[in-house]
This record gives structure tokens, C-alpha cells and sequence, in this order.
């Protein structure tokens, strides 16, 4: 073992060592005490992420918007986060008179809850993964469906009519969102034959352990989409519909203060950063990468999402409600179907397995070749719908202009009468 | 005891007390989010049984989709909050309830029964040489209580079972159809109606009004006839 490349895998077995040698009376109590080991270094992973992330975010966006950001707490504002976090637990814990107060206590712990599970099937380099679930892309996707609960929690048991405003569309973008997400991980999970995450990695690497072609090149759609849609299902800006400011005051919770309003806000970053890691294992090919070490590629590929993440939000205007509802059902559910089924088609036709190839035919290709085709059947979808859509959205332009303009010449006219 | 048997104790506790909560509790709300709770435990079950994809379906469907719609029902019910829940159908419900729990037990529990329709009263009649049948599952001795392991490639059997022809191709093909039919249906009925079509439905409807308004004017303005007309000309 190379000490620098596995120092995770290292440092892993050499504590699950400690703990299976003082455990050494009862296996399942060692392999407890290991499980629930790894479960709070995720989670404090995670936490610590959340509060760097917060810091970085705020100087990023402050940087694209020409302004300085946190500079008073410490060198360069370093210390910003910890001034925040003694803010939150010095405020005061308030509850609404009428709230549910079960329901409303409880919603930030689930939502808390769910966005650190995902944690739990990331791999960060090779076998060091919380567990290797067998059908981990669906259990992403499911427990991405478990924090709309804690929004209607929140909303509801709020008693605020701003706050069940707010969890209202937060349901209809977060359930809307899954669709075009799933359709487009289906290629992924096509192409690697498996819904593993460690296997999705290991069929974007070579057999030798050297990075292959990562799946971004083979479908450039889906992961435009799949980057789209996340940010769409974390509600990050431009899509925090579900807690515009100048709309809904700050919808689902705007009755919460201190550390329970801050569990939201590290739900929201968890959730971010789980997306831009997800991200970078289905498209970019994980821990795959030359020289560096695997878990040093994955956390660069992660933070290059995230701060793609930090540009939109710093440039984009949030979008409106029909906006938001319309790119989806009317642009992305199809396209992808579209995609998707050209893409079943493609593999099907060109295959790269000689096994394959013998059982149910099809032209046999080198998987660069595959790699080529695809891309350019992804592409053409790709640059297609964006063609109609634009010739579509022209013509709907120049219809309400001409309506306005007639509004106009009848107003102009009565005015004379 | 094993683990296995412990968790499975605490699991289905957790099933049956937030399903009796449910059931229960007059606040609607928290009784869809016991509801959640009881399908979070029986995905906990199908962990128990080593079929995860089974546990996360069930977290994905029924936690996803099915509490979040029946949730969005509750919040449109007027008066949700401390009504009194009042049940006419309670006596049919055990009722139901005990059969299908007994159904359940005959067909998957230990219970084993042997169905002679040879000798049943009216039947006799159509099958008098079927032969007696055993209907029941799994045999409850103790010799067979380790189940089998569920193997390594379920996810892909499953996956086969359903396109393969002799197994559940037309069933999953239904479904499909079923959804799509669903889904033309809402969009129609969810549909922007162009202004031409909002128009001709508003004459349509104005017409039907005006001629129930002109029949009922009619109704009232003849109470002279005769009772004998009137029923002669409902007879026709």
C-alpha cells in the first residue's frame, strides 16, 4: 500500500484494529462500535464542511458581486463561522403560541437527519465507503425525497401561513426535480450495469486502476441536467422559490431562530455538498485521477461543482414559479426521455463487450469509439431542444408583444374618447 | 435470542404503535406523519429480510409520493384540528380487517389447510372429482425455520421477472399503461384552455341554465293541471 494514496484506507482499518481488539469478546458489538465510529466521523465531516462552506461562500459570492465579504472576525474573516455558530446557540429558542409543537420541534432534526444519511454510501477513495450498497444511486434518490417531509413539517407545525406557502412549492419543485434526476442517472446506471456507486466509479477507471473516460463524455445532457436539477433540489439560488425573501418572507422557516433555524441552513449546505459529490462520482469519475491521491481528486472535483454552485448563485436572479415549473415539464422531462431513449438505442447497437456483443448482437467498438458516438447522439439532443426551445420561446415573445401593443393602441385609443 | 429477532421485536412495535396512533390520534396531520413513521419501519423490515431495493421502493413511493399527497390532502381538509372523528363503518372495518389478517395467515403464516371442494355443500355439484388441495405457506416446523439467503443477483432477477413473458411482463405492461393514461388525464384536465373553448363552454353552460330555469318557470306556472296529466306524461 502506497501510505499517501490510502491514507484513508489506512487510517480506517488501523482504528477498526483498535476497536476489534478491545471488542474482541463479541464481533457484532466491534462491528457497532466501528459502524457508529464512522458514522460520527461522516457526520462531523460533514458539520465541519458546512461551516467552511458557509465562509467561503460568503467571500466567493462577495467577490462576483465586487464586494469584500466577512473580513472582521479574524484573519481575512476566517473566524466568521464560529462567531456565527456562538450567535446561533446564544439566540433565543422561540416557538410560535399556536404551533404544532411536536412537528415543529422535530422538522429540523428529520431534515438534518436525511441530508447527513447520504453520507453514508459516498465513496471517498478506494474501500473507504460507509457501506457499498448494491442499489446506492436509489437510496440517494430516496432519501433525497425524505427532506420534502421535513419541509411540510416545518411549514405546517409553523402556523404560519408564509411558512405553508413556502413548504407548498417546495413540494411541487422538490417532487417536479426528481423526475428529469432520475432520468438522467438511468444512463449512468445503464452504462456501468449497476447501481453501486463503487462500481459506477470503477467503470469510469481503467482495469489497471487508471482513470478511463468519465461519464460526462458519454452523456453531456444528462449531466447538464442532473447539475441543474440538484441545484434545483437543494433549493439553492437561482431556485430558493421556497424561501424568496421579497415573496414569502422566508417560507418554511421563517418562524425558526437559533440552532434550530441553523440546522436548516446545514441541511441545505449538506445537501449542496452531497450533490456536488454525487455529481462528481456519476459524471467525473470519483477518486479516479492521475498522481494525486483519490481523496484529494475527489474533493477537487466536489469543490469545482460547488463553486460552479457559488457562480450561479452570485450571477442569476432567482427565476420565477411558472419559469421554474415550465423548464421542467416542458423542456427537461422530454428532452430527457428523448435522451434517454436515443441513448438505450446507441448502447444497444454499439457494444463494447465481446460477450454482449455474441448474445444479443450488435456492432462490436472500441469504448472510445462508443465514447465518440455517444457524445455526439448526446450533443445533437443536446443542441436540438435548445434549437426548438428558442424558436419556441421566440415565437411566444413576439405573441405578447403584439398583444401588449394592441392593449396599448385600444388604451391610447379610449383615452382620446 | 439473536439481533435479528431483537431488532425485528422493536421494529414491528414501532410499525403497530404508530399504526394504532394513527388510527387514533384526531389531529390528521401527525396522523399522516405516524403514518410515514409505520412505512419507515416496514422498509425497516425489508432490510431486516436483506432486500434493499425493497426498503428503499418502499422509502421512495411511500414515503416520497403516497404520505406527501395524502399530506397535501389533509392540509386542504377544513377543520382538520380537534374534530371529533366519527366512524359509522367501525364494525365493517374489523371485520374486513380480520379476514384479510386471516387470509394472510393461511396464505404466507404457519397455518396449513387442506380444501376438499369434492365435499363442499353447492360446489359438490360443478367439481365433484377435484381433488383436495393444501393451501398454506411456509411450513412452521423448526427444522425449517432458516430461510434461504436471498441471492447476490435478486435486483437483476427481479428486474428479468418482470419483462420476461411467462412471468410478469403483462402485468408490468398494464401498469405502465394505466400511468399513462393517468398522466394524459391530468393534463387534460389541467390543460390551458384556449380562449375560443373558454367561451363556447360558458354559452353551453349559460344554455343548460336557461333551460332548467325556463322548465322549473314552466313547472310552477302550471300547478292546474291535473294530478293524472302530469303522471301520464312522466309514464311516456
Amino acid at each position: 500500500m502506497n501510505p499517501i494514496n490510502d491514507l484513508l484506507k489506512i487510517l480506517s482499518d488501523f482504528v477498526a484494529g483498535i476497536v476489534s481488539g478491545i471488542f474482541a469478546f463479541s464481533p457484532f458489538l466491534a462491528d457497532l462500535v466501528t459502524m457508529g465510529l464512522a458514522a460520527v466521523i461522516l457526520c462531523t465531516f460533514a458539520a465541519l464542511s458546512f461551516m467552511g462552506l458557509t465562509y467561503v461562500e460568503r467571500k466567493v459570492v462577495a467577490r462576483i458581486q465586487d464586494r469584500l465579504g466577512p473580513n472582521q472576525a479574524g484573519p481575512f474573516g476566517l473566524l466568521q463561522p464560529i462567531a456565527d455558530g456562538i450567535k446561533m446557540f446564544t439566540k433565543e429558542d422561540t416557538t410560535p403560541a399556536n404551533a404544532d409543537r411536536w412537528v415543529y420541534n422535530l422538522a429540523p432534526l428529520v431534515i438534518a437527519i436525511f441530508a447527513l444519511t447520504t453520507y453514508a454510501v459516498l465513496p471517498f477513495a478506494p474501500g473507504v465507503v460507509g457501506t457499498n450498497l448494491n442499489v446506492g444511486v436509489f437510496y440517494l434518490i430516496a432519501i433525497g425525497s425524505g427532506s420534502i417531509v421535513a419541509i411540510l413539517m416545518a411549514g405546517w407545525g409553523s402556523n404560519n401561513k408564509y411558512a405553508l406557502l413556502g413548504a407548498f412549492r417546495t413540494v411541487a419543485q422538490l417532487v417536479g426535480y426528481e423526475v428529469p434526476m432520475l432520468l438522467n442517472v438511468l444512463p449512468v446506471v445503464m452504462m456501468a450495469g449497476s447501481m453501486s456507486l463503487v462500481d459506477i466509479i470503477n467503470k469510469q477507471t481503467t482495469l489497471d486502476g487508471n482513470p478511463g473516460i468519465p461519464f460526462i463524455v458519454f452523456f453531456p445532457l444528462s449531466a447538464l441536467v442532473f447539475l441543474i436539477s440538484g441545484i434545483a433540489e437543494t433549493g439553492r439560488s437561482p431556485f430558493d422559490l421556497l424561501e424568496a425573501e421579497s415573496e414569502i418572507v422566508a417560507g418554511f422557516h421563517v418562524e425558526y431562530s437559533g440552532m434550530k433555524f441553523a440546522l436548516f441552513f446545514l441541511g441545505e449546505y449538506v445537501n449542496a455538498l452531497a450533490v456536488a459529490f454525487v455529481f462528481s462520482t456519476f459524471f467525473l469519475g470519483g477518486y479516479a485521477g492521475p498522481i494525486l491521491p483519490p481523496y484529494v481528486w475527489l474533493l477537487l472535483k466536489a469543490a469545482l461543482i460547488f463553486f460552479i454552485f457559488m457562480w450561479l448563485r452570485g450571477t442569476l436572479p432567482r427565476i420565477r414559479i411558472d419559469q421554474m415549473h415550465n423548464l421542467n415539464w416542458k423542456f427537461f422531462v422530454p428532452v430527457s426521455i428523448v435522451h434517454l431513449v436515443v441513448v438505450m438505442a446507441l448502447m444497444k447497437l454499439f457494444v463494447t463487450d465481446p460477450a454482449q456483443a455474441e448474445a444479443f448482437g450488435g456492432i462490436l467498438v472500441a469504448p472510445i469509439v462508443q465514447a465518440v458516438i455517444l457524445f455526439v447522439a448526446s450533443m445533437t439532443v443536446l443542441l436540438v431542444s435548445l434549437a426548438i426551445a428558442a424558436r419556441r420561446a421566440r415565437v411566444l415573445r413576439l405573441q405578447e408583444e403584439a398583444i401588449l401593443e394592441q392593449r396599448r393602441a385600444e388604451n391610447l385609443a379610449a383615452a382620446r374618447a | 435470542m439473536t439481533v435479528q429477532q431483537v431488532l425485528f421485536i422493536v421494529i414491528s412495535l414501532v410499525v403497530l404503535g404508530a399504526a394504532l396512533f394513527v388510527v387514533t390520534t384526531r389531529n390528521l396531520f401527525r396522523a399522516a406523519l405516524m403514518m410515514m413513521l409505520a412505512f419507515f419501519g416496514i422498509a425497516g423490515l425489508f432490510v431486516l429480510l436483506e432486500i434493499g431495493l425493497f426498503a428503499v421502493a418502499q422509502v421512495l413511493i411511500y414515503i416520497g409520493a403516497i404520505s406527501i399527497l395524502v399530506i397535501f390532502a389533509v392540509m386542504l381538509t377544513r377543520g382538520m384540528q380537534g374534530m371529533v372523528p366519527r366512524n359509522s363503518q367501525a364494525v365493517g372495518a374489523a371485520v374486513t380487517a380480520a379476514i384479510i389478517f386471516a387470509v394472510l395467515l393461511l396464505i404466507l403464516g404457519p397455518l396449513r389447510v387442506t380444501i376438499d371442494l369434492a365435499r363442499w355443500p353447492v360446489i359438490s355439484l360443478f367439481a365433484g372429482n377435484a381433488s383436495p388441495r393444501e393451501v398454506g405457506g411456509i411450513a412452521w416446523t423448526p427444522a425449517d425455520r432458516a430461510i434461504p439467503p436471498v441471492p447476490e443477483t435478486y435486483i437483476a432477477d427481479f428486474g428479468r421477472a418482470l419483462v420476461d413473458l411467462n412471468q410478469y411482463l403483462l402485468p408490468f405492461l398494464l401498469i405502465a399503461f394505466l400511468v399513462d393514461v393517468v398522466l394524459a388525464g391530468a393534463i387534460f384536465i389541467a390543460r390551458q384552455r384556449r380562449p375560443a373553448e373558454v367561451i363556447e363552454e360558458r354559452r353551453l353552460r349559460a344554455e343548460e341554465d336557461a333551460e332548467e330555469a325556463e322548465a322549473m318557470r314552466r313547472a310552477s306556472a302550471s300547478p292546474a293541471l291535473p294530478e293524472g296529466a302530469v303522471a301520464s306524461a312522466v309514464d311516456h
